[in-house]
């Protein structure tokens, strides 16, 4: 059998299969290519083993994301040599390799989110453009104090062309370039793009990978341009120190020539200078503290899960953490009831809240959903949820929706306007009396104002939603905050409630006759979501986002 | 709003078994539908479509049988139909040869399984900084040009380290597929 490698064809060959996957191909090349693999069975394979890799390869984020794909785990276990050898010269310097990963693919999955704004859609989201641009994204803080409230950040805020002062505290800020900042209080820090920043106080430590390469930062008396390494800059009143750990930069001074620095080399750019003696922040310190931290929310947060499926209100409780690799999602609701598990097709599960230690599924692709049956009768309807919402993509954005919207049965979404909404049919088998020609069926809709605009894309929230019988009301919660109540008025009274058949993240069935209006998959992810036979009261919803709340939402 | 009507109750059964039949063969499919199309955004709605059609026909659909077998050929036949779509697009193969690309590729299917086994380790083996560079170089949304093109003057530096790293690990998932002793 001939062996059917790669290497084995010819080099104009494997020239046109990249320039064919990079698209990058001339229209003549592409017809030559075409021919000899319409002559050639083993190009053929080989050209589908290849585009089976590069395909393979564009899923890379989402495994990397799950923080349980082998990428992360294996990079975790046995660092390879690249890294060994670097440890060998400098300890003190090693990013925990896993950890610095996650933090990298959070950035770049914000810079994904920016860059897939269609400013053609912005103008069904209202009046005001919203302001999902920016150049870098806080992935960490640690003890802040800031000068004012209105200064103050949180973890996972974007920073576009704007200050970003810290009083004291360490700060982790990831530039869309790739670069990542560590900084250490008191520090301003001018952000001016993906690529160029400015110190004008700080302890500071960059790393710059390869791809972002050139990364200037500006400090009061040069400016430094790197050229793919870590170093160090100190700006302290009046005291300007810089280092390099690894590979080299450029150094601009005013009316002097470029000077190269290079792995080990430090200088003292102001006259008070003391080089090779400051204490930079360490991010190795720094990551064992942000993962302790992570752990203690999470472990609260479990305490959190396990009393709330106690609670004999409880329909069904879903975590969306799974057993195993099948596509099951128990109900926790105590006692449990197997049948009401429920399953997920197209959905894909991804990190949740706890990248690393929690599970969440995403609603990305137009089928996904996760199904499940809760049969019945119940007195009330109280929905709460952690979602973040990536962007609202359809008319109608499903959190959780009955199959078939008959009596009784609930439908909880959110419009493409951002507005939150909750509705249970009344009577499926009229008209509205107030509008008998409008061809709906007998139910109303109870709208929050707007809650979600592209600024808030791919930001956990706390939703909720209350359908309260006896007080005559349904209200609208976000992070624990009523945003809204509006009284049921006795003509729109609702007497039954049941769901049976329902999804999460979708609504119906794909057979339905109108795709563009049934499908409503919501491009986001959940991490939790809970569904109570009752009326929970305001100081419920607020406890438990409290709760269920990280220190990073 | 309108709502529209509930057609009919699907019975829960048979959504129990199209569930998990194609939850199963999903990856399967995706990567039969990948190795037609260049792009990831083309296969993926090829497989979504591909994934409403084996649902509505999926009464007609006999348990006894393979079901990746009767799935590769409605994929098969939406693929086609969306390559007629984009034909005007110069990087999807004429027609002849795609038919025969996706003859082939549906009795491969265990085969890509198996490379797609030996790329995992091989990314594994891969130095993390390489790793990274692939891992942006495919972060969807960013292509390559793009990323290229802010670097300035490297862009075609970025292109032969993709190219060369992409090869690379061609070669790694070659190596391990392939049986030692029977080349030649």
């Amino acid at each position: 059998m001939k062996k059917e490698d790669f290497n084995e064809l010819a080099a104009e060959e494997r020239d046109w299969i990249d320039a064919w996957i990079d698209e990058t191909i001339e229209p003549e090349e592409f017809d030559l290519l075409q021919d000899r693999m319409m002559a050639s069975p083993a190009l053929r394979r080989i050209v589908r083993r290849y585009q089976g890799i590069n395909h393979a390869l564009q899923s890379i984020h989402i495994e990397a994301d799950s923080a349980t794909g082998p990428w992360l785990v294996k990079e975790e276990e046995a660092p390879d040599s690249t890294w060994k050898e670097k440890i060998v010269a400098f300890p003190v310097f090693i990013p925990m390799a896993a950890v610095a990963a996650l933090a990298f693919f959070f950035g770049l999955g914000l810079m994904y989110v920016t860059r897939s704004v269609d400013p053609g859609n912005q103008a069904t989201t209202g009046g005001e453009k919203p302001s999902a641009s920016g150049f870098a994204v806080i992935e960490r803080i640690f003890d802040p104090v800031w000068e004012a409230a209105s200064v103050s950040r949180q973890e996972g805020d974007l920073l576009g062309a704007e200050n970003f002062v810290l009083q004291s505290g360490t700060a982790e800020i990831q530039f869309f370039s790739g670069a990542t900042m560590t900084v250490e209080g008191p520090a301003e820090i001018e952000v001016k793009s993906a690529w160029e920043a400015v110190c004008r106080e700080g302890l500071v430590r960059m790393q710059v990978p390869p791809a972002a390469r050139g990364f200037k930062l500006q400090a009061p008396s040069a400016e430094i341009v790197d050229l793919g390494t870590e170093f160090g800059l100190e700006v302290r009143a009046g005291v300007e120190n810089v280092e390099v750990f690894d590979g080299e930069i450029l150094l601009h001074r005013d009316g002097q020539e470029a000077k190269s620095m290079k792995k080990g080399a430090s200088l003292a750019l102001s006259p008070e200078g003391t080089d090779g003696k400051v204490n930079f922040p360490n991010d190795e310190r720094f990551e064992e503290r942000s993962i302790d931290q992570r752990k203690i929310d999470f472990d609260s947060w479990k305490t959190h899960r396990d009393s709330l499926a106690k609670d004999q209100r409880l329909i069904a409780y879903y975590t969306f953490d799974r057993n195993g690799s099948g596509s099951r999602i128990p109900n926790l609701a105590m006692p449990r009831k197997p049948d009401t598990d429920g399953t997920f097709i197209l959905a894909e599960p991804v990190a949740g809240r706890w990248p690393g230690l929690k599970g969440a599924l995403e609603f990305r692709r137009p089928g996904s959903r996760m199904r499940m049956n809760l049969p019945g009768e119940f007195s009330a309807f109280s929905f709460v949820c952690w979602v973040r919402v990536d962007s609202l993509d359809r008319q109608y954005n499903a959190l959780f929706m009955g199959d078939g919207y008959e009596n009784g049965e609930p439908h909880w979404q959110i419009r493409e306007d951002g507005k939150m909404m909750l509705s249970v049919m009344i009577d499926d088998s009229r008209p509205n009396p107030e509008w008998p020609k409008s061809g709906d069926r007998f139910h109303r809709v109870y709208f929050s104002p707007p809650i979600w605009d592209l600024s808030n894309s791919g930001e956990w929230m706390h939703l909720a939603s209350v359908f309260d019988p006896v007080g005559k009301a349904v209200s609208h919660y976000v992070n624990g905050e009523q945003v809204s109540s509006q009284e049921i008025e006795p003509l729109y009274q609702v007497t039954e409630f049941r769901i049976g058949n329902a999804e999460v993240g979708n609504w119906g069935l794909p057979f339905r006759s109108d795709p563009n209006f049934a499908i409503r998959n919501l491009n986001g992810r959940m991490d939790e979501i809970a569904i109570f036979d009752a009326a929970l009261s305001e100081a419920e919803i607020a406890d438990l986002y409290e709760k269920s709340r990280s220190a990073r939402r | 709003m309108p709502e529209p009507e509930n057609l009919s109750d699907p019975s829960d059964e048979h959504y129990e078994i199209f569930v998990q039949r194609f939850t199963r063969y999903e990856p399967d499919l995706r990567r039969f539908i990948g190795s037609l199309l260049p792009d990831w955004s083309d296969t993926d709605e090829v497989l979504q479509q591909t994934a409403l059609v084996i649902w509505r026909k999926f009464d007609q659909y006999d348990p006894d049988t393979h079901f990746m077998k009767w799935a590769c050929v409605i994929a098969r036949f939406e693929a086609l139909s969306y390559r007629r779509k984009m034909a005007r697009d110069r990087l999807v193969f004429r027609e002849e040869l795609f038919e025969l690309m996706a003859d082939e590729g549906a009795d491969e299917v265990s085969e890509r399984r198996k490379e797609l086994e030996a790329l995992e380790v091989c990314l594994a083996e891969m130095p993390g900084k390489s790793r990274r560079f692939l891992t942006l170089a495919y972060t969807p949304g960013v292509k390559v040009k793009d990323m290229a093109e802010e670097a300035g003057s490297s862009a075609a530096a970025f292109y032969m380290r993709l190219k060369r790293l992409r090869r690379k690990l061609l070669s790694c998932v070659e190596s391990k597929i392939q049986p030692v002793g029977n080349q030649g």
